[in-house]
């Protein structure tokens, strides 16, 4: 760990960090003050088709049940694709940066003159990265619950409710993360590195979705990383999912330790 | 001419410390080859000049140096250490200046100075801003604000104020002015009399004329040369004119091997030399000479020969 390295590596990721942290509060604020309105309709009028059904068990990855309950409202805040793709977006902005954006940018020259090992400075890195994800779980939860001030609803989900949830969504971030980070290590472009672990998470999220509706699909469903993230199960059982968190966990320490030894082993070139 | 660092050894030898030294050193990339079997030493205390044409391999030897490569066959030392295993640690003692430098948008000199002494470990801040001043670089503008020549010396200061033991330099006066030039020059020189060891590639032949001890040039991958630049001058060739004392000119034919006549006319002929003048001296000591001129050895053409395979030497 230097500390030089990680100063250098929060100072790049602040600006994007705090504009992924507004976004993430705004939204989640948004969901959390609108989606109470919305239940009696979605009752009475949508869920009665079962296709609309499916495509929400699809977004849930569960057993929908009753959509009104306000556990349900919290999950879908939590699920939504849009919060996916912030903190999704942020993860890969981030962990692209070393080697594969400071190949592109040719700055990676100037890193590699300082007397830092190359597990140092991706250790560093890596680290100011985990942290600004804990930023954007904190922002999300903040917008949560000031969005809540403004709903309707009585029933209200709290820092202890929610806490299951928000582990399992940050470390769901850390496993991406994990799998940017490989990504990087593995090109010198990083429009290559960010379109390759993009590409795989679009895939990762038609499979969790198809798995819900088809047969087939639901027998690999395990391979995509949102079948450990179920917000809507979490919320209902009121129990920390201890395996999804080990799994996503492991997937996010064994991506990091693979691309920190290829970081370690190979070339570094910018032409 | 400085003298190399001796390290004296048991039995009353001495010997240069070599700062830099590589053993067969390779690199392959696929069946292309960019550094093939490079044997070289750099002696503590010299500046040591690296030459070559585009793509000969200059740039990937460096990079081997400074562990950014690993090498497909071969060693590569520096302080004794192995450049791709103990990079890092070499790295405390090494100033480098990359061939085509970037710098992070955001990063004015100021910050960079400060950056650096936190990663270094090192305050560097005074010594970068006495630098700044040797340069004439405002450190509060930020990068994306600098002219390529400011990033320039940005990038030298950075390389520069830690006082490292070793400096490696690719292409480093690119970008400056010849003012600039000068005092980079100056710098150098100081920083060898010192006892820091500068290695540099350059295509400017003048400055490795003016600043190395010993010059190495690479062609294709291999190493073809590396040698004093004074053994260099010794073999360069050189313009003579010879103007004879009037009617006393002698006849075209008796002008010896090391003197190729180019053009005799008028009692005056404009010739090359080969080699040292002592012969030359020694040749037209007996001889009705009227005013003789010897230019300075023809370094450029003997660099151009080795660039262009002629068999010139």
């Amino acid at each position: 760990m230097n500390r030089g390295i990680a100063l250098k590596a929060a100072r790049e990721a602040l600006g994007v960090t705090i504009a992924f942290a507004i976004a993430a509060m705004v939204f989640e604020g948004l969901l959390a003050a609108i989606l109470p309105v919305v239940p009696e309709q979605i009752t009475e009028q949508w869920l009665q088709i079962g296709f609309v059904q499916k495509i929400f068990q699809g977004l849930l990855g569960t057993k929908v049940g009753n959509l009104t309950t306000s556990t349900a409202l919290t999950a879908i805040a939590w699920v939504h694709p849009m919060v996916l793709t912030i903190f999704w977006a942020h993860a890969i902005t981030q962990c692209t940066q070393i080697p594969a954006g400071e190949i592109d940018h040719g700055t990676i020259d100037l890193l590699g003159s300082l007397p830092v090992s190359r597990l140092g400075l991706f250790t560093s890195t890596f680290l100011v990265w985990l942290l600004d994800g804990v930023v954007l779980v904190i922002a999300a939860m903040a917008g949560h619950l000031i969005g809540q001030q403004f709903a309707p609803h009585a029933d209200r989900s709290g820092w202890a409710e929610l806490a299951p949830v928000l582990v399992n969504l940050y470390v769901l971030y850390a496993a991406v993360c994990g799998l940017a980070a490989l990504s990087s290590v593995a090109s010198d472009r990083r429009g290559r590195a960010v379109a390759a672990v993009f590409g795989v998470l679009i895939g990762m999220y038609v499979l969790n979705f198809l798995a819900q509706l088809w047969e087939p699909a639901r027998s690999v469903s395990f391979l995509s990383v949102l079948y450990y993230y179920r917000p809507l199960d979490v919320l209902r059982e009121g129990v920390w999912p201890a395996r999804d968190l080990i799994v996503l966990g492991a997937a996010g320490a064994v991506t990091w330790v693979v691309a920190a030894v290829v970081f370690s082993r190979r070339d570094i070139r910018t032409v | 001419m400085r003298a190399a660092r001796l390290h004296s050894l048991p039995g009353g030898q001495a010997t240069p410390v070599s700062i830099i030294e590589t053993e067969k050193l390779t690199k392959r990339y696929g069946r292309r080859v960019g550094v093939e079997a490079l044997d070289l030493r750099v002696g503590e205390g010299t500046v040591h000049g690296f030459l070559g044409p585009n793509g000969s391999g200059k740039t990937t030897t460096i990079r081997l140096l400074l562990g950014l490569m690993r090498s497909s066959a071969g060693r590569a030392k520096i302080f004794g250490r192995d450049c791709w295993r103990d990079a890092h640690v070499i790295k405390r003692e090494v100033g480098y200046l990359p061939g085509d430098l970037r710098l992070y948008s955001w990063l004015t000199g100021r910050s960079a100075l400060r950056l650096f002494s936190t990663i270094r470990k090192r305050d560097i801040r005074r010594q970068g801003a006495q630098l700044a001043e040797e340069f004439e670089l405002e450190l509060n503008v930020r990068a994306r604000f600098m002219s390529r020549g400011m990033r320039q010396k940005l990038g030298l200061i950075l390389a520069l104020a830690h006082e490292p033991r070793l400096l490696v330099l690719d292409e480093p006066t690119t970008a400056l002015d010849p003012i600039m030039q000068d005092r980079l020059n100056g710098r150098l020189r100081r920083m060898s009399a010192a006892g820091h060891t500068v290695f540099f590639s350059s295509h400017t032949l003048s400055e490795v004329e003016q600043l190395c001890d010993r010059v190495a040039i690479l062609r294709e991958g291999r190493l073809i040369t590396d040698e004093a630049l004074d053994d260099l001058r010794a073999r360069a060739r050189r313009e003579v004119i010879i103007r004879w004392q009037p009617d006393h000119e002698p006849a075209p034919g008796v002008a010896p091997a090391f003197l190729t006549l180019v053009d005799a006319q008028k009692g005056e002929w404009r010739c090359t030399l080969s080699g040292n003048a002592d012969r030359l001296v020694q040749w037209l000591a007996d001889r009705p000479v009227g005013d003789v001129s010897i230019g300075r050895p023809d370094l450029e053409t003997i660099f151009r020969d080795y660039y262009s395979r002629m068999e010139a030497l």
